[in-house]
């Protein structure tokens, strides 16, 4: 449908401690366009310090950090980084509690600069891809939890990411609605081609991702690097 | 952004309100002293064109014009002077009229040109004992040559209406000098002396020299001058410039502390903002505007507030017998502004703070 391809994310011995403790430690990795990664392990190993230093919502004290070769982090445009390239689901789904479904997916769009008409018509369509088309007028404490996430991922896919990042995206669900949120997650992810880097402990999430990492205090651990990168 | 900046402050509407009411005290205040103030220029200006004259010879440094009190004798050596037409005397006689607070009665030598020049409208300018009543006040009160007004407890009967042009007198009463000093007890005291210049006489230069000749005296020949002659007016202008000041540094603290509490509290949802791709300044842009709208909602109520007040203060100060509140477009500007300021002084300071906010560090404590 789309002929986005997606982002190509390399680290290159990214360090990143708060105070004591070394969240990542020396981490490398390289993640192709369109590839879709799982990452576990147990709490506190640094996943989701992982996803925030790729995402430039936070920075790593040693080493680099490159999308698609370019290290826009270290150019202090954070901001307009992610507004071109970088969507993110967490947990929480972090919704603006006093606008509806979809001014919360227009959000993105007013951060983008987009006209009020653009907005309201993007808004819409990705709400329908989301499936809520008949939940656009209802604010955030109207809306079940899967609901309320299903309009977190269209936000985040709002200003068409090459790179989604989504930290435990289902950890606040159900396991129903857990699965319908993460076939969402993929079924769009397989539509966009986007480069996708998923955080969850749910154990089937590893069969539908093309690679699975495993964090361990700081560290990553299984066929973290794959062949092309130093 | 506009409806997200309504949709914030409705969720916080009861501390937007009161900081809104706080910064309305402060644009009310404003507004309200510089309708004071213009009312004074307005009333001064009356003044000094009372009877049609050119110049007000007033006593020197008094409170306001009507306090003023001049020696009986300077009537005449005035009107010998070559660049004077003619002088005439007038004693002001301030909350004399029963139940009119506001209406000043003019004792004024009936032969003089400020007697003369009064166009009567009903009933007849024969005097004596009698009292001739301005067409505004005949109007207000109801009335008729015949009837009969009381100043100063003693109840005088109309001779007749008159009309002049001059809003002071219209809206007060005229009667004989000697009978108005002796009412209030200030037997050869005169207030003013409206004078009436020579064919070639210039108003500011023959004012200054009248008032070298005769020291203690001050001469009025503009409106501006007439308002800074009275210390209320001086003064009033010097409050409004504090309390300016005041209800911008109070305005902006308040606005503020409002606006540095909603950034702490909402750290997540700005934190969210920047992760969805709002640069740092569109982030700080949001929260300044609220701070501005808090603001101007609290300068549109104290634009009412004002409008509503500044009358209650003339009575409150007492000076409402030859002062009313005059509210202008300009007065209401300058209240207007004073919120705007108000708004961006306090936004300034949480905006900057939103700038400098790490995104992460924002979403880990929501
Ligand atoms: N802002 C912070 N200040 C101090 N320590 C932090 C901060 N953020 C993370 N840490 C610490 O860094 C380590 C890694 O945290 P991180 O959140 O990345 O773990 P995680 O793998 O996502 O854990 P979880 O599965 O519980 O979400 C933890 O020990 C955590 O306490
Ligand atoms: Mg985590």
């Amino acid at each position: 449908m789309s002929d986005e391809i997606g982002a190509e994310v390399a680290l290159a011995h990214v360090g990143k401690r708060f105070g004591p403790i070394t969240a990542l430690d020396d981490v490398s990795l390289c993640v192709a366009a369109g590839e879709v990664v799982a990452i576990t392990g147990h709490s506190g190993s640094g996943k989701s310090t992982l996803l925030n230093v790729i995402g430039g919502l936070d920075r790593p004290e040693t080493g680099r950090v490159l999308l698609d070769g370019d290290a826009t982090w270290e150019r202090r445009r954070d901001a307009r980084m992610r507004r071109g390239l970088v969507g993110f689901v967490f947990q929480q789904h972090l919704l603006l509690p006093t606008l509806t479904a979809q001014a919360n997916v227009e959000v993105p769009l007013v951060g983008a600069g987009a006209r009020r008409t653009e907005r309201r018509r993007r808004a819409a369509q990705l709400l329908d891809e989301v499936g809520l088309a008949d939940r656009a007028h209802h604010v955030p404490s109207e809306l079940s939890g899967g609901e309320r996430q299903r309009v977190a991922v269209a936000r985040a896919l709002a200003n068409d990411p090459r790179l989604l990042l989504a930290d435990e995206p289902t950890g606040a669900l159900d396991s129903v609605t857990s699965k319908r949120v993460l076939d969402l997650l993929l079924e769009v992810r397989r539509r966009r081609r986007m480069t996708m880097l998923l955080v969850s402990y749910d154990p089937t999430v590893g069969s539908r991702a093309d690679r699975t990492l495993t964090m361990t205090d700081g560290r990553l651990e299984s066929g973290a690097v794959t062949a092309g990168v130093t | 952004m506009l409806g997200l900046i309504a949709a914030n402050l409705a969720r916080r509407w009861g501390r937007a309100a009161l900081t809104a009411l706080g910064v309305g005290i402060g644009v009310a205040m404003i507004v309200g002293l510089l309708a004071l103030t213009q009312g004074l220029k307005e009333s001064a200006a009356g003044l000094v064109h009372l009877g049609g004259s050119d110049l007000g010879v007033f006593q020197s440094n008094v409170s306001d014009p009507t306090a003023s009190v001049l020696p009986a004798s300077l009537v005449g050596r005035l009107a010998a002077r070559r660049d004077v037409a003619r002088a005439t005397p007038l004693l002001l006689v301030v909350d004399a009229i029963k139940g009119d607070p506001g209406a000043v009665a003019f004792g004024a030598d009936p032969t003089g040109f400020f007697t003369q020049r009064l166009v009567m409208v009903q009933g007849s300018r024969a005097q004596g004992a009698a009292v001739l009543v301005g067409d505004r006040l005949a109007q207000t009160r109801h009335l008729r040559p015949g009837a009969r007004l009381t100043i100063e407890g003693r109840g005088l009967r109309i001779a007749g209406i008159y009309h002049s042009g001059i809003y002071f007198e219209d809206s007060g009463a005229v009667m004989a000098l000697n009978q108005a000093q002796g009412l209030v007890g200030r037997a050869g005291e005169e207030t003013a002396i409206a004078v009436q210049l020579a064919p070639r006489a210039r108003p500011g230069p023959t004012a200054r020299a009248i008032q070298r000749a005769f020291p203690g005296t001050q001469v009025i020949s503009d409106p501006e001058e007439a308002a800074r002659a009275g210390a209320n007016a001086t003064l009033i202008s010097k409050a409004v410039l504090a309390i300016a000041v005041v209800a911008l540094l109070i305005g902006g603290f308040s606005v503020m502390n409002t606006m540095a509490m909603a950034v702490i509290e909402r750290q997540g949802e700005l934190g969210l903002l920047s992760t969805v791709g709002w640069s740092p300044s569109r982030v700080a842009a949001l929260i300044l505007g609220e701070g501005v709208a808090v603001s101007l909602l609290g300068a549109g109520t104290g634009l009412l507030l004002g409008v509503v007040g500044s009358g209650a203060l003339v009575h409150l100060l007492g000076i409402s017998s030859y002062v009313s509140a005059s509210v202008t477009a300009w007065g209401l500007g300058r209240g207007l502004l004073v919120g705007i300021a108000i708004g961006v002084l306090g936004g300034l300071y949480p905006a900057w703070r939103v700038t400098r906010m790490r995104p992460v560090k924002a979403l880990a404590r929501s």
